[in-house]
């Protein structure tokens, strides 16, 4: 696998940085995620790294060095960046869960799968027009599929997102099969919020990443003015020319097991990072002898 | 999603080198079973099996867990293995003692002693409907839990909580000894979707610190726990929920019907348990035992007249409460 790949996350006008984004590979296996920690709720900016960090860990554990079942890994891992969420504020007694949206996508051999909950987007541009783009779970776009008006609608209210007491609602996409030049955009609402599809299709396939994606983030910043949103994004092209130089990936001459990732692996969790059935048998193993010298103090 | 719960083994099964007899109970953690080992010797098993993220068929042994579960199941599976871990480190008459863990069946067991005898919850049960004044006689609340909060001053001194302790968990075995049970369900309990974790909880016997799951949970929180299991004990129901005593609180009032009947020592000794401030409480197991052990000159104050229309007005009220409520252990009238 060959791509090039450009991330960049600026704080705007807000108090905070919120979002987060990074990838991963392996040989066979390239991981893109963005998440946006939510305001309303407490710790937004750890609901959005919890999400990467298990999408990490997961994709670590199931890229070796490619991930057999692709669609099933996203939905576990989604499930699973929720599950960290709650587990974080229950374990910390918080009245409030920390909530964040995600979109992430997994590209294989060509093929790109993608998954999305509220109103982070993914947008794959070809030949200097957009392809498709993922649709927000949010109302404004529900009613907008429904043909309505949409001019006086809060585009920030969402009907779903990770952390939240209700189960999350996630849509998973693809397969779509890549091909050379095709350009791959991961994006907060804080850059869609203010700059159109339209711009985004062109400006994206107007040069190259290293210059038109903070282009267009600067554009955002420029329009979301002194109260502008976070803007995050992170895009990949694949299949890069070899006259691109900057932040390019080559996958092929890295080993079986080597695995990269631009995400900081967090404190260590339990619940991903062991209960493999070696840890089962440690577990077992401890309490046995726990038990055994238990009995041997009372005799 | 299947709502059928997942199917116990079949008697006669062997896991482990032990025979299944049959079951014994299941719960939404798993099933346990009367079992014997190759000596011949009974055993309890517990296995885990969570009923919201396992199903199993009848006659099969292998449990399924859908992938998109797995991780919850896992997580679950941490919960009963901390069980095992704080059971194994004890050894006390008053305290369920685990004897072996094994894996089998792509689940885990928990071998524990088998306890022949009832619950409490289950004698007190039994006591009020004989509609007595008392429930328990002073005699045997005291001599029962100061057995109990041995065994509970050994689990506090390993660091650690019971959490859940309610008549419910309180096993008075046929030859008269009491034994601390279930120190698993362990603190999270996963819903019917298996969606959320939530802390659990038995209301009437949880502090108000358990509701809101912060740093300030200790041995005061189990000895609430013990404050309402006595309670329960004199009166044959448990005081009321947390919320509602800090909503407006009649713990005094309802206690006040039992003077008389029962020592004033003892009534003041749960009121100090129950009380909704943490450091209000005795602090310690010790502490509790001590004040509980004192049973010289035991004095009994009678109500007077003013105190027993009170108390008529109130258990008219609370009649009219009570059959709108549904309560694990309802009460009876009083008198």
């Amino acid at each position: 696998m060959r791509f090039s790949v450009y991330q960049v996350s600026r704080q705007g006008g807000r108090e905070r940085n919120e979002d987060r984004m990074g990838y991963a590979y392996t040989r066979e296996s390239g991981l893109f995620v963005l998440a946006d920690g939510m305001g309303g709720h407490p710790e937004g900016a750890m609901a959005a790294q919890l999400a990467l960090q298990t999408f990490s860990a997961y994709f670590q554990k199931a890229a070796n060095p490619s991930v057999k079942e692709v669609p099933e890994f996203l939905s576990s891992a989604t499930m699973a960046a929720h599950h960290q969420i709650i587990r974080y504020a229950s374990e910390k007694g918080m009245l409030d869960t920390p909530r964040t949206t995600l979109v992430a996508a997994v590209i294989e051999l060509d093929h790109i799968h993608w998954v999305h909950c509220g109103d982070s987007r993914l947008y794959i541009v070809r030949d200097g027009a957009l392809l498709t783009r993922t649709r927000d779970h949010s109302y404004m776009e529900q009613q907008a599929h429904l043909g309505r008006n949409t001019q006086h609608i809060n585009r920030n209210i969402l009907f779903t997102c990770l952390g939240s007491p209700a189960k999350p609602v996630f849509d998973l996409s693809g397969p779509l099969s890549l091909q050379q030049g095709d350009r791959v955009l991961l994006c907060s609402d804080g850059l869609w919020g203010t700059v159109s599809d339209e711009e985004i299709g062109r400006e994206l396939s107007r040069t190259t990443l290293d210059q038109s994606v903070p282009e267009l983030v600067e554009m955002a910043l420029k329009r979301g003015g002194a109260r502008c949103d976070n803007v995050t994004a992170l895009a990949m092209e694949w299949e890069t020319p070899e006259l691109f130089k900057r932040a390019r990936v080559s996958t092929e001459d890295i080993d079986d097991g080597v695995f990269a990732s631009t995400i900081q692996s967090g404190v260590p969790d339990p619940s991903i990072e062991d209960l493999d059935d070696d840890a089962i048998e440690r577990s077992i193993a401890e309490i046995n002898e726990a038990i055994r010298r238990t009995a041997e103090r009372k005799a | 999603m299947s709502k059928v719960k997942p199917a116990p083994l079949p008697p006669e099964t062997v896991i482990g080198g032990y025979r299944i007899v049959r079951k014994l109970a299941a719960g939404g953690f798993g099933v346990v079973y009367l079992a014997v080992d190759t000596e011949g010797q009974q055993v309890a098993i517990k296995e885990y099996l969570p009923s919201s993220l396992a199903t199993r068929g009848p006659g099969e042994l292998l449990p399924q867990v859908q992938p998109e579960k797995l991780s919850l199941y896992r997580l679950g599976l941490k919960s009963f293995f901390e069980e095992g871990r704080s059971l194994a480190q004890i050894s006390h008459a008053s305290v369920v003692s685990v004897l072996n863990f094994f894996r089998e069946n792509e689940t885990v067991y928990m071998v524990m002693n088998y306890l022949e005898g009832a619950s409490l919850q289950e004698f007190i049960i039994t006591a009020r409907e004989l509609k007595k004044q008392k429930v328990f006689r002073e005699s045997t609340i005291r001599s029962l839990y100061d057995e109990i909060l041995r065994g509970l001053r050994i689990v506090h001194q390993h660091k650690m909580l019971h959490l859940d302790i309610k008549p419910a968990n309180i096993f008075v075995t046929d030859d008269n000894r009491s034994v601390l049970i279930d120190f698993g369900a362990a603190r999270e309990v996963l819903s019917k979707e298996g969606n959320f974790i939530r802390p659990m909880y038995t209301p009437g016997f949880a502090a108000p610190e358990m509701y809101r799951r912060d740093s300030s949970m200790g041995p005061w929180t189990d000895i609430y726990a013990m404050g309402a299991c006595i309670y329960a004990s004199m009166q044959g129901y448990p005081p009321n929920d947390a919320p509602q005593r800090l909503e407006k609180d009649r713990l005094a009032l309802s206690l006040s019907r039992l003077r008389g009947v029962y020592s004033d020592n003892l009534i003041e000794v749960v009121e100090w348990c129950l009380s909704l401030d943490p450091l209000s409480r005795p602090q310690s197991v010790f502490a509790l035992q001590k004040e509980l052990s004192r049973e010289t000159e035991l004095s009994y104050t009678k109500l007077n007249v003013a105190e027993k229309m009170r108390l008529q007005f109130d258990n008219l009220v609370a009649d009219t409460k009570k059959s709108a409520r549904k309560s694990a252990m309802p009460g009876t009238k009083f008198r």
